[in-house]
């Protein structure tokens, strides 16, 4: 018969030891998973639409694209619909005019559940390549009155799949738009309707006001710099975007920062230390502007 | 030669699937592929051998009372190793293993050799015994793999066996779980009948 304290000594010893030694093989292995996982969806998002740069807009889920130079080529999203075994993995590519760039399903590899010889199917060229160029109106079924072919006997995977898309696109579209657009600072918005040409316009969603985004200048260290900000009811910045400025290059210039420019979301910035000036001025500006113009808000 | 015996007994004569039929729910949902079923066989085999070796080691200190808890613990603590291993460098393996990586921790076969050998005998026993078991396991799903995934697929370690013909119409029956259970009653009648 032991005594409980030697029960209870090396339990908690050989306790002790598996954590010790679970935190050294995580802290060597933990980093490298998270590149493994990055680079499988950078493979994944490169097959999908013929871009260069892809910046994360909702975390694991909606990236943007750009080429080379920045420029906006389109969306990436991720949905996860219920098929015959389980969720399916699709990741979509949409162009600036929401028309389906490529697709790309998960294989049973990677996780997919589907029947094997079956619903598997779906991850074969010629199902896949089929939504290449089409937009939200045909993504349906033949027997649901769309144009994609189903497979044959596997007409639920299929019908996931479509539908997968259809509302993958209705619930992302809204962050496909161009640069310097209404829609990004406010991507929660569908719809923008004037109030004051050029200046201020309603964010609407399904005939709901969400809030407003106005267009603004402020002086800057050398020229007039142009924003244009949204603004959520209940007084919450929903982004920032600089139109124009001509600060000097790597100093005010910084500005631009997409960080300095998103922490504008969370509460007013500070002003960045070596471009004062210029980022001062902005933050001034911007909060001049939503001054003027909360009477719009709720 | 009785060192050997304690490691080759495990591959065939006491073979934890055929033989001593546990071990069986990992057997039946991860051998649809070769490379899935000697993947696992691997991990649980790394488990399996490395387990053995510390509760061998322990088996002096760890109070009897608390033993089970403590086997979980070591052999919970090389599952985990494995796991994120695996995560790091075999995504996709990893994936494909899915729940089952983790659920090596209650796999009664290594808990069984736990509880019937490595806490009974010598360090160097029980690392061939480990060894031997775990190989077993291997050899087992990596057969059954490989059966399954060229009738039931028409490929093998994913590229075509029979061509393009056979591609459209494989014995689809073999790559889902039913198909487990009869190429596992299929190896075991074979072993039977030779080997006795």
């Amino acid at each position: 018969m032991t005594s409980t304290r030697a029960m209870v000594v090396t339990l908690l010893v050989v306790a002790i030891i598996c954590s010790v030694v679970l935190s050294f093989v995580y802290s060597y292995t933990g980093p490298r998973i998270e590149e493994t996982q990055k680079e499988l969806i950078l493979v994944g998002l490169k097959e999908v639409i013929k871009a260069d740069i892809f910046t994360a807009v909702v975390s694991d889920t909606v990236w943007e694209a750009m080429d080379s130079t920045n420029n906006v080529l389109g969306i990436v999203f991720r949905v996860f619909p219920q098929g015959y075994g389980g969720p399916i993995p699709i990741m979509v590519g949409l162009d600036l005019e929401g028309s389906i760039t490529g697709i790309r399903i998960a294989s049973a590899a990677e996780g997919l559940k589907e029947t094997p010889g079956l619903g598997v199917k779906i991850t074969e060229p010629d199902f896949r390549d089929q939504f290449i160029g089409k937009t939200l109106e045909n993504i349906l079924i033949k027997k649901d009155g769309g144009d994609i072919d189903a497979i044959t006997a596997a007409t639920i995977s299929s019908r996931a799949v479509c539908n997968g898309i259809k509302q993958g696109i209705e619930k992302y579209a809204s962050y496909l738009c161009p640069p310097f657009d209404k829609c990004r600072v406010f991507p929660e918005a569908f719809d923008f309707t004037e109030i004051i040409p050029e200046v201020l316009w309603y964010a609407i969603k399904e005939n709901d006001t969400l809030g407003i985004v106005i267009v603004g200048g402020v002086q800057g260290y050398a020229e007039k710099i142009e924003f244009i900000v949204g603004v959520a009811d209940g007084m919450r910045i929903t982004g920032v975007e600089i139109l124009r400025s001509n600060e000097t290059p790597g100093i005010g210039e910084a500005i631009r920062d997409k960080v300095f420019l998103n922490s504008f979301k969370d509460r007013i910035p500070d002003a960045i230390t070596g471009a004062t000036i210029s980022s001062k001025a902005l933050i001034e500006g911007v909060q001049e502007k939503i001054e003027e113009f909360k009477g719009y808000l709720k | 030669m009785k060192r050997l015996s304690i490691f080759t007994r495990g591959l065939i004569k006491e073979n934890a699937v055929l033989v001593l039929m546990i071990g069986l729910c990992p057997a039946l949902a991860t051998s649809g592929t070769v490379r899935d079923g000697f993947g696992m066989g691997l991990a649980a085999t790394f488990v399996l051998f490395f387990s053995n070796i510390i509760i061998s080691m322990m088996r002096k200190v760890i109070p009897n009372e608390v033993r089970i808890p403590i086997f979980i613990l070591i052999i919970s603590t090389f599952v985990t190793i494995i796991d994120y291993f695996m995560q790091a460098f075999q995504p996709d393996l990893y994936r494909a293993l899915g729940v089952f990586v983790p659920l090596i921790v209650v796999n009664c076969m290594i808990l069984g050799r736990a509880e019937a050998y490595a806490s009974k005998n010598p360090v160097l026993n029980s690392a061939l015994d480990g060894l031997g078991v775990g190989l077993g396991f291997t050899l087992t799903l990596t057969v059954m793999g490989a059966i399954r995934e060229i009738l039931g697929n028409g490929t093998l370690l994913g590229m075509s066996v029979f061509g393009e013909g056979f591609k459209n119409a494989p014995v689809i029956f073999l790559i889902l779980p039913p198909g487990a259970f009869l190429v596992i009653g299929v190896l075991k009648a074979l072993l039977n009948k030779y080997y006795k």
